[in-house]
């Protein structure tokens, strides 16, 4: 691939946090706990590209390693929300987050 | 303007698109299409950063194995439309939105002038995958054992919370 100029590096920054802040929107505004999940994959994503495009600005690998664990860790934490959202499914018969007052006291 | 930079604003334009129709989509399912172009065009944003490898990990990885899971549980609870859960109240969508992009924008500013960037005259590439796998067995060696202990926790507490006597014995205790 050819050089990537300073503007890319300025427009992935803003990419990324673009990323980051719909993500964090969406997490907080929506009320179904699949959609909530798939927020925070978003915030993964954004993460990736700021580490990707430290790792190759300064020239060494540690950031795309750092994606490779994210990424595996991201795949990891959306097993286990479904799973906890299959069972909340289970207890409540929705997946809309509002029905789960339980520890509201 | 390079090709490279061509493609890096497209695909991010493009992705942002999705994550956009990912947050307001009606029902969880297009939720998991728009989950599924958004992570394709972050394949390709990797691309234009010039690492292959991540990008084909990309697609191994998050469109095939994340979002087919997204597909699979709601397939399995049924949530088609009418259950799409809706959105908070206007007044929480509008605080939460106006602070996030003020927050936002503090980041970018203190990102753009990080001295942790040297402002290069071009990135000179992250070193390919011979130099990440060097690095992945000599310097990570330990977090790459960490991470395979904790996939192998993962793959026993998704079956121990998803079994379906998990969900009756919680039934049980809640009555």
């Amino acid at each position: 691939m050819g050089a990537i100029g300073t503007g890319a590096l300025y427009w992935t920054h803003y990419i990324a946090i673009s990323l980051i802040a719909l993500g964090l929107i969406g997490f907080l505004i929506r009320r179904n706990a699949v959609v909530v999940l798939m927020c925070l994959e978003l915030m993964l994503q954004g993460v990736n590209l700021l580490f990707l495009e430290a790792s190759v600005r300064t020239g060494t690998p540690d950031g795309i390693l750092m994606v490779v664990l994210i990424i595996t860790v991201g795949a990891a934490e959306a097993a286990v929300g479904l799973g906890i959202i299959l069972n909340l499914f289970r207890l409540k018969g929705t997946v809309e987050l509002d029905a789960f007052r339980s520890l509201q006291g | 303007m390079s090709p490279n930079e061509w493609m890096i604003a497209g695909m991010g334009i493009f992705v942002l698109v999705c994550a956009v129709a990912v947050i307001f989509s009606r029902s969880p399912i297009y939720g998991a299409f728009g989950l599924v172009l958004c992570f394709f065009g972050m394949a390709g944003l990797f691309l234009a950063w010039s690492s292959p490898f991540l990008a084909m990990i990309q697609v191994l990885i998050s469109t095939g194995a994340v979002v087919v899971l997204f597909v699979f549980v709601v397939m399995l609870l049924n949530l088609g439309h009418g259950s799409g859960g809706g959105v908070a109240g206007w007044v929480t969508v509008l605080f939460a939105s106006g602070g996030i992009w003020t927050l936002s924008l503090v980041l970018l500013r203190a990102l753009n002038r990080s001295p942790f960037y040297p402002a290069p005259s071009g990135a000179q590439g992250a070193g390919g995958l011979r130099a990440f796998s060097k690095l992945l067995f000599t310097d990570y060696l330990w977090p790459f054992e960490v991470l395979s202990v904790f996939l192998l926790a993962v793959v026993v507490a998704t079956y121990v919370v998803a079994r379906p006597e998990a969900g009756n014995v919680a039934r049980k205790e809640n009555r």
